[in-house]
């Protein structure tokens, strides 16, 4: 079984986030969904998976432009 | 420059322009419309290099937020007024003297409350000493008596605001904005003012400067005023200024300034010349207000009349001042009048009959 | 297994600090932050850039965006900006102002701002309400919209319509650049159910960058951005976006205005 190599990332600091989602509901291929865990602030942080619902992550990064509070640091690409 | 003969508004005008006025942000009121008049005509006259840019703003409260916004560029800016414009800035003193801007504000005090009239009082000591906008401040206040000392204190106003950060007023009146007399403007090098620690002038090779008078931590906030605070006390102990005229023998003392002082010393002379043993202290700063001299006449038992044309502002400080060594008496004039030489006199020669 | 190299797409921003932001969930003046931060990098302005600081949630703006901040008492900002920018017209001056800082206490300094060409940027944060002080009527509240101070809807026979401050600065002649765009997340219904797009983010980043631009060339740049306030709207986020989309959108409908320049062709 070939295992394909994720083509993009997402970087979220966790502390920043404060679960307002809009981050989940936008990306286009459901790679963000809210993490179980607790952030300092209660929270639970937005958490990233490059296999996500819909399809792979493809580094669009509408997540990135989404977020109010930056917890969507950064949004890396393939070279 | 040689001798000139001037309003007092005008030689304001001109003695900001020789202290190297950058920029001015005007409202026209009466009486000090001649402030921004000759300013307005002087623009773009070579002999003023440093004179960069003159607006007439909106309102006194458009032209406040403006010489708080040139002022946070390090730029060398003032406005001028009369007492209800006075009223509407201070707003922005508030916001300035805790921000530390250094600027120049003028205010030709009018007879008030409301629109009062066009004559000479000294009704905004309070709102000029005590700080007239919220909170706890003060502005740096200089009274001037003379159309020499309009053209003076402009450059004394901008080496004060500059040395200690802080807004410096010069609190005239109608009189003296509106008296012409001879003047002098002393050939003195500009100023060089060091703005490159606080001035919001680009971040460009340092950390980003923030003007900024809002403080959410309640600690930090405390310790914002108490530095404010320690900068003050500095401010009482350098930068009093008062003239004493003939108190060493005396046995009674005018407390007056501006022009009141002008009627006050004709007093003093005219008495002397009869044997009476008057004398006069008129304070230039008002802030800081000359406490000391007053407290040291008060131990030496002389007798006081406080004279100003409102219902009793300095003279509270003065009261403060002496304490209950003797007693202080008071002499107002309000409504645009200004007292008499022979109503002062007469006043005087009362002073026994009141007690402190 | 070949090693996997990444490079960044979206990334740190140098004119961001690292400060938790303040904001209430799903906020767009996060969003504008964002976008002015990202305009300051893209153009390389940062060190000449001062930003004056207005009063309402985004006053606090001074701990996020990393350049010199003057904060302005409210409503002034324009005046303030306005005398910086004058005695130092090599810096780059913009403000950011709620709705009511800039169309009520504010309206004032920002018409004579505008009158006067003033070469400054402004943006306005149009979120129909007072947010920071808790929700009162705003002059962009809707007709019966509920507020603290208008608890039984905005009756616009008293307290008059709706404040259009784009269509009243585009009537100004000094004004250079005048935009209405919006950070609203939209909703959009498809055969694969909701999906959501970010065209107005989009749309309100080139008209960022613009703005600045225009100061650059000498120009009155303003830029009105809709918002949410879920918070003070008593909604739910979506929920809030779907108000600003359907219902703000009518009464202020979105468009460049002027451009006296021709920079969007």
């Amino acid at each position: 079984m070939t295992v394909t190599q994720p083509r993009a990332f997402v970087k979220i600091l966790e502390e920043r986030c404060k679960a307002c989602e809009l981050c989940v509901v936008s990306c286009p291929s459901g790679n963000l969904k809210l993490s179980p865990k607790l952030n300092r602030s209660g929270f639970h942080p937005a958490e990233f998976n490059y296999k996500g619902a819909k399809g792979e992550c493809t580094g669009c990064a509408i997540c990135y432009w989404v977020c109010p509070d930056f917890a969507i640091s950064e949004v890396l690409v393939k070279a | 420059m040689s001798r000139v003969y001037l309003k007092g508004n005008e030689a304001l005008a001109y003695g900001a322009l020789e202290a190297g006025l950058n920029a001015y942000f005007a409202y026209p009121i009466t009486p000090s419309s001649e402030i921004p008049e000759t300013l307005a005509k002087e623009f773009g006259n070579k002999k003023f290099p440093e004179y960069k840019f003159f607006l007439q703003a909106a309102s006194e409260l458009e032209a406040i937020n403006m010489v708080l916004g040139a002022s946070a560029g390090g730029a060398r800016a003032m406005t001028a007024t009369s007492s209800p414009g006075f009223s509407l800035k201070q707003e922005g003193l508030s916001y300035a003297a805790t921000m530390e801007l250094p600027f120049l504000v003028a205010n030709i005090s009018r007879a008030g409350p409301g629109l009062g009239n066009l004559g000479p009082e000294q009704s905004d000591y309070f709102q000029a000493t005590k700080g007239g906008g919220h909170g706890d401040y003060r502005l740096i206040v200089l009274a001037p008596d003379s159309v020499q000392e309009m053209a003076l204190f402009p450059r004394l106003g901008f080496d004060l605001a500059f040395k200690y950060r802080n807004p410096v007023l010069i609190l005239g009146d109608a009189f003296t904005g509106q008296l012409k007399e001879d003047v002098e403007f002393p050939e003195v090098e500009l100023a060089q003012y060091n703005v490159s620690s606080w001035a919001t002038t680009g971040a460009k090779g340092r950390e980003p400067h923030v003007l900024n008078s809002l403080e959410l931590d309640y600690e930090k906030q405390y310790r914002h005023m108490a530095k404010i605070f320690e900068k003050y006390k500095q401010v009482e102990a350098n930068e009093v200024r008062f003239e004493e005229y003939l108190t060493e023998d005396a046995e009674k003392v005018i407390v007056a300034f501006g022009i009141v002082a002008r009627v006050a010393k004709g007093v003093v002379n005219r008495l002397r010349q009869k044997g009476i043993r008057v004398g006069l202290i008129r304070p230039i700063t008002l802030w800081p207000f000359p406490k000391a001299v007053l407290s040291k006449l008060a131990s030496e038992g002389k007798q006081f009349l406080v004279v100003e044309l409102n219902t009793g502002q300095m003279y509270q400080d003065v009261k403060l001042a002496v304490g209950d060594k003797v007693a202080v008496g008071f002499l107002g004039k309000w409504g645009g009048i200004v007292p008499t030489e022979a109503e002062v006199e007469a006043r005087l020669q009362r002073l026994e009959a009141v007690l402190a | 297994m070949s090693q996997l190299i990444l490079k960044v797409k979206a990334g740190r921003l140098k004119s961001l600090t690292e400060n938790l932001t303040h904001y209430c969930a799903g906020c767009e003046h996060g969003t504008l932050t964002r976008l002015i931060a990202s305009a300051m990098d893209d153009m390389g302005i940062r060190e000449r850039t001062v930003m004056v600081d207005s009063v309402g949630c985004s006053v606090l703006a001074y701990n996020y965006i990393s350049c010199d901040h003057v904060v302005a008492p409210h409503g002034r900002a324009p005046a303030v900006a306005a005398g910086l920018k004058r005695v130092r017209p090599d810096l780059m001056v913009f403000t950011v102002q709620g709705d009511g800082d800039a169309a009520s206490i504010g309206l004032l300094e920002l018409i004579y701002a505008a009158k006067r060409s003033t070469p400054i940027t402004v943006f306005l944060v149009n979120n129909a309400i007072y947010g920071m002080t808790g929700g009162q009527m705003a002059p962009t509240s809707l007709q019966g919209q509920v507020t603290t101070t208008t608890p039984f809807g905005r009756d616009v026979a008293l307290t008059g319509t709706e404040f259009d401050t784009s269509k009243l600065l585009a009537g100004i002649d000094g004004t250079a650049y005048v935009k209405r765009s919006s950070l609203v997340l939209t909703e959009l219904s498809s055969p694969r159910g909701k999906v959501y797009t970010i065209k107005n983010i989009l749309d309100a980043k080139k008209s960022v960058e613009t703005a600045f631009q225009v100061q650059a060339m000498g120009g009155f740049a303003f830029v009105e951005l809709l918002s949410t306030c879920s918070v003070n709207w008593k909604m739910p986020i979506l929920e809030a976006k779907r108000y600003a989309n359907e219902q703000m959108i009518k009464k202020y409908p979105l468009g460049l205005f002027k451009d006296t320049f021709g920079v969007e062709k």
